[in-house]
């Protein structure tokens, strides 16, 4: 559906993006994820031809022309809102009418959404009078009334409440479901690692992870092992395959060597090792993200290994 | 072509929006009857003055009273012939309204001076009516010095100075002749005014759209170009809408107060002349106002640069001592080649000119045209960068980069 290549920007002499390269396929959510400041609204302004990138190519595969085929994209600016004056039914059936979607299907489609997020009702009231979220929903359904075949969401989970944030989700899944491609921004972690098929992580306005989920976390996040008790710290760096210890009291987090076989490691363990609780798993996106915005070396040196 | 039709999306959305608007309606109404308020009542109160009638009472000594109440015949006087003294006259006139008394004495005659009583209830144009009066004692005081009948008429008629100057034959500024030049000036002056004041909410919309963060949405769906072309296009629809709104309240009021054929003389072809020249004076201020608005996050933060731009449409106002006093003069001239002053010294020189200088209209008319053409280019691109810098305002020094960029 599309596919950015090589996209780079700079302000000033200030590099914001550089050598970004993608694409979103139909019927996925594609995530788009990183620190604040990383590029990721750079990124989404470039693509939507609000600003003009320096290098790089962005093609839609839906279009025919090098014209930007507006009318088929849905989008959610991370700066977003409303005028405020006018009726909630107004504003969604003129963005509709910029989008070249025929009026009495949008009418249909807006009264069918606000009754889905729960505005059943609300559209002749005033813009002005919705509390934020209210305002958040309306300015979602604008974003997909008129059916686009791709939806490219910047932060669309910022502000709302966990309720609103299941119904944003249940939504962009069913999306998907139907064959719209999404791109989706987001610094939350954890809630586009339920929902994401593939992500592109960006720090610094360059690429750090890209690949399906399945394969980002086979790749990079390593086990991990978190153990409670009372052990000293050299006790637990001579363990085998450990790359790194962080001990905190009583509870300790050893970080594993990419290539350990946890049935083996665990096997090993020695007995005098004093285990309350233990549990392992994988480094979390969440963890990987916080390692990169705190600029730890923990996925570098995976990311090295790997390349 | 499809750029057309969204900047027609965007105009009609801003029409739409608007005229749900309480405020603007108000205003549509309330601009055409705050004008008839200022023309029309100190017509009133005049009008009041005028009908209450002085009442004069003429102490006559020398037999003149019949002379002077047959000159008197075209004022709204009621002449009333009295023996009150004068002693008596100043305590009766306590009682009184708009009253006055006259003594016509012998002494009168002599030294040509007549004692007039007047209270603070008398008509403010009483002491230069008063004077008419003075045609019967002149005849008197000739009377006295036995000259014949031919003789005395001569020197009544005294002399009149005759105003022979060219182009005056007409008389005062507002005379018949003049007023036909004038109302096609006046209603393209209303026209401009309208669209330029309604024109000024475009400013007001662009910095909204701002602070609402609306803009990026909108311009998911169109260019930075077709939203202010729209927007441009909107206002000046809303204006001729004040327009027609002005045109239907406030002519018949006119037609019905002034005794002047103003139809007539409003649709003359002089008028679309006038009419070309407002349109283009819009065009001008709509750019300016766009562009500026698109860098601004908020009205009540306007910089000094801001509010100096904003107050260029009213430059014009600085010509109005000179062009009045000569339409044809430097001045004059060089206001109607400035861009910014242009479509107001322009219009209001044509209303005073009889002779219309074709060549410096055809001059000022390509210098104003150009004009928008390169002011609309700069507003182009100060608002597609503009518009999308939310929270604070652009300085003179970054709108010169975007305009380079």
């Amino acid at each position: 559906m599309l596919t950015v290549e090589g996209l780079g920007k700079s302000f000033k002499n200030k590099r914001i993006i550089s050598n970004i390269s993608f694409e979103v396929k139909k019927g996925e959510i594609m995530a788009l994820l990183g620190p604040n400041g990383a590029g990721k609204s750079t990124t989404i302004r470039n693509i939507m031809g609000i600003m003009y990138p320096d290098e790089g190519t962005i093609t839609f595969h839906n279009s025919a022309g090098k014209e930007i085929p507006r009318d088929k994209i849905g989008y959610l600016p991370e700066e977003r809102g409303l005028y405020k004056n006018v009726k909630v039914m107004d504003i969604l059936l003129y963005l509709a009418e910029l989008k070249d979607y025929p009026l009495a299907r949008a009418k249909e489609r807006a009264l069918e959404y606000l009754k889905k997020f729960g505005l059943e009702g609300k559209e002749k009231v005033s813009v002005e009078e919705l509390s934020k979220g209210m305002g958040q929903k309306v300015q979602f359904i604008a974003s997909i009334l008129h059916e686009p075949e791709l939806l490219i969401l910047d932060e669309p989970f910022s502000g709302l409440d966990p309720v609103s944030q299941e119904l944003f989700k249940d939504e962009i899944r069913a999306l998907a479901q139907n064959g719209t491609a999404i791109l989706l921004s987001s610094h939350q972690m954890n809630l586009v690692e339920e929902m994401a098929d593939r992500l592109f992580l960006i720090h610094r306005g360059t690429r750090v992870i890209y690949g399906t989920l399945g394969d980002v976390k086979k790749e990079y996040a390593n086990f991990k092992c978190t153990i409670n008790g009372m052990n000293s710290g050299t006790l637990l760096e001579s363990l085998p395959e450990i790359e790194r210890v962080e001990q905190n009291n009583e509870t300790a987090v050893l970080y594993l060597s990419r290539n350990v076989q946890p049935a083996i490691w665990l096997k090993n363990l020695p007995e005098e090792l004093d285990i309350q609780e233990l549990s392992i798993d994988r480094i979390s996106l969440h963890e990987i993200f916080i390692d990169i915005a705190t600029d730890k070396n923990l996925l570098k040196e995976a990311g090295e290994l790997h390349a | 072509m499809s750029c057309m039709r969204n900047t027609m999306k965007v105009a009609k959305w801003e029409i739409k929006r608007n005229m749900k608007s309480k405020s603007f309606v108000i205003g549509l109404f309330l601009t055409p009857l705050i004008f008839l308020a200022f023309l029309l009542v100190p017509n009133l109160f005049s009008s009041d003055d005028d009908a209450a009638t002085t009442t004069v009472y003429v102490n006559d000594q020398i037999g003149v009273y019949d002379q002077m109440e047959a000159v008197a015949a075209d004022t709204e006087w009621q002449m009333e012939s009295t023996q009150v003294t004068e002693r008596e006259a100043e305590s009766a006139l306590e009682g009184e309204e708009d009253a006055a008394y006259v003594f016509v004495t012998e002494e009168s005659v002599e030294t040509g001076t007549v004692t007039v009583y007047t209270n603070e209830e008398t008509n403010d144009g009483f002491m230069d009516e008063v004077q008419i009066l003075s045609g019967p004692l002149q005849m008197a005081q000739i009377e006295q010095l036995g000259l014949t009948p031919e003789e005395a008429g001569l020197v009544a008629q005294g002399i009149v100075f005759e105003d022979a100057s060219v182009g005056t034959e007409e008389g005062g500024l507002f005379s018949a002749n003049m007023l036909e030049r004038v109302v096609p000036g006046a209603f393209a002056a209303l026209v401009m005014l309208s669209i330029v004041f309604t024109g000024m909410a475009i400013f007001q919309s662009a910095s909204q759209e701002k602070k609402d963060k609306i803009a990026e949405i909108i311009l998911s769906s169109l260019t930075p170009s077709d939203l202010m072309q729209g927007k441009i296009i909107g206002y000046f629809v809303l204006g001729l809408v004040q327009v027609v709104v002005f045109v239907v309240i406030a002519l018949p009021v006119l037609i019905w107060n002034i005794d002047f054929p103003i139809i007539e003389h409003l649709l003359v072809p002089e008028l679309l002349v006038l009419l070309l020249i407002a349109i283009l004076g819009y065009l001008l201020y709509a750019a300016l106002f766009v562009g500026i608005g698109a860098t601004m996050a908020d009205i009540s933060t306007a910089g000094n640069f801001q509010g100096l731009v904003m107050m260029l449409p009213f430059s014009p106002f600085l010509f109005i001592g000179p062009v009045f006093s000569d339409p044809s003069g430097f001045v004059a001239q060089l206001g109607s080649y400035i861009p910014f002053t242009s479509p107001g010294v322009l219009i209001m020189r044509l209303s005073l000119l009889e002779e219309w200088p074709w060549v410096e209209i055809g001059v000022a008319i390509a210098i104003l045209a150009v004009s928008v053409w390169i002011f609309m280019k700069l507003a182009g691109k100060i608002f597609k960068t503009g518009i999308l810098m939310y929270g604070k305002n652009a300085t003179p020094g970054e709108i010169l980069k975007w305009i380079k960029a």
